[in-house]
């Protein structure tokens, strides 16, 4: 029986690990996403300001 | 998305980086990642029905439809890290670096994970969670080389002398996966052998499961590199577009 436990827990840690690691991999594309459509927002103003 | 003017245009190592989405890639992600999760239920279909119970070690054997792949792609990795490391010293082309940087930190969680299975399975088997074996030791060498790899470019920065440093890194550590895969043969084990290929060790359905197992895995680490590419080359774009702004 206690063998059963030692393979829940093997493939319990191996997917919650990958899960947890996925969920951190789109969190930081979402980040990303939205510094980047701010920084080329402010890009964006600066060229304006220059034109004018 | 794309700027419009010339001088918006951001650019390190003469290689410049678009704005744009590189238009195969949502394509490929969605194919990999439906591929990767269709295999990897069948992978935990086969795994817990389909295989034997091992007559010796009982339903723990299980855990080598796990470890084995998540070893397999750790040390893939490092040798896909290596590549492209050895390819960027050559053409110059930060691509290969975001592709390197994307490998590493894959890597270095499947080699986590072949750690922690690998050692729930030394408690059931060997009846201790670690032992200073020959296997085990190689492997957690490789682990801090991939640490060692990701502090490394974390503390220069999305620099090209870090970029440089990280592929010397790479070609030093990557002497280590044959060493990792032959130690079983080379230096008296606690680590089972290779039984993939010896006829008779290993029953069909254990080693088909296992080959679906593998494939399935690698099919994963094939989708996490192209998600973790995107966000390499997102952060570069952003970080080179704030310092314009700043």
């Amino acid at each position: 029986m206690q063998g059963v436990n030692y393979l829940i827990a093997a493939y319990a840690v191996a997917w919650v690990g990958l899960f947890i690691y996925l969920a951190f991999i789109v969190m930081r594309i979402r980040g990303v996403r939205t510094e980047l459509a701010a920084v080329q927002e402010l890009v964006r103003e600066q060229q304006e300001k220059t034109q004018n | 998305m794309a700027l419009t003017k010339p001088d918006t245009s951001v650019r390190q190592q003469d290689t410049p980086v678009s704005t744009k989405r590189s238009a195969g890639f949502p394509l490929a992600s969605l194919l990999l990642g439906g591929l990767a999760l269709g295999g990897m239920l069948i992978t935990i279909w086969m795994a817990f029905l389909y295989a034997p119970t091992d007559a010796v070690e009982g339903p723990p054997q299980r855990i080598f439809y796990l470890h084995v792949p998540v070893a397999w792609v750790g040390m893939l990795s490092f040798i896909i890290l290596t590549i492209c490391g050895v390819v960027y010293l050559w053409q110059r082309d930060e691509r290969w670096d975001w592709a390197a940087r994307a490998s590493a930190e894959i890597g270095a969680v499947f080699l986590s994970l072949a750690l922690i299975t690998g050692s729930i399975w030394g408690k059931t088997t060997w009846g201790t969670w670690w032992t200073w074996d020959p296997q085990l030791t190689t492997t957690l060498i490789l682990w801090f080389m991939f640490i060692a790899y990701l502090m490394l470019r974390s503390y220069m920065g999305r620099t090209a002398a870090s970029a440089r440093s990280g592929a010397v890194l790479a070609i030093i550590g990557v002497i280590d996966v044959p060493i990792i895969y032959e130690s079983a043969v080379w230096w008296r084990t606690l680590h089972p052998p290779k039984e993939i290929g010896v006829a008779g060790a290993l029953p069909s359905e254990v080693v088909l499961t296992l080959m679906v197992a593998l494939v399935s895995f690698t099919l994963l680490y094939s989708f996490l590199m192209i998600q973790v590419y995107q966000l390499q080359r997102a952060q570069t774009l952003a970080e080179r577009l704030r310092a314009l702004v700043e």
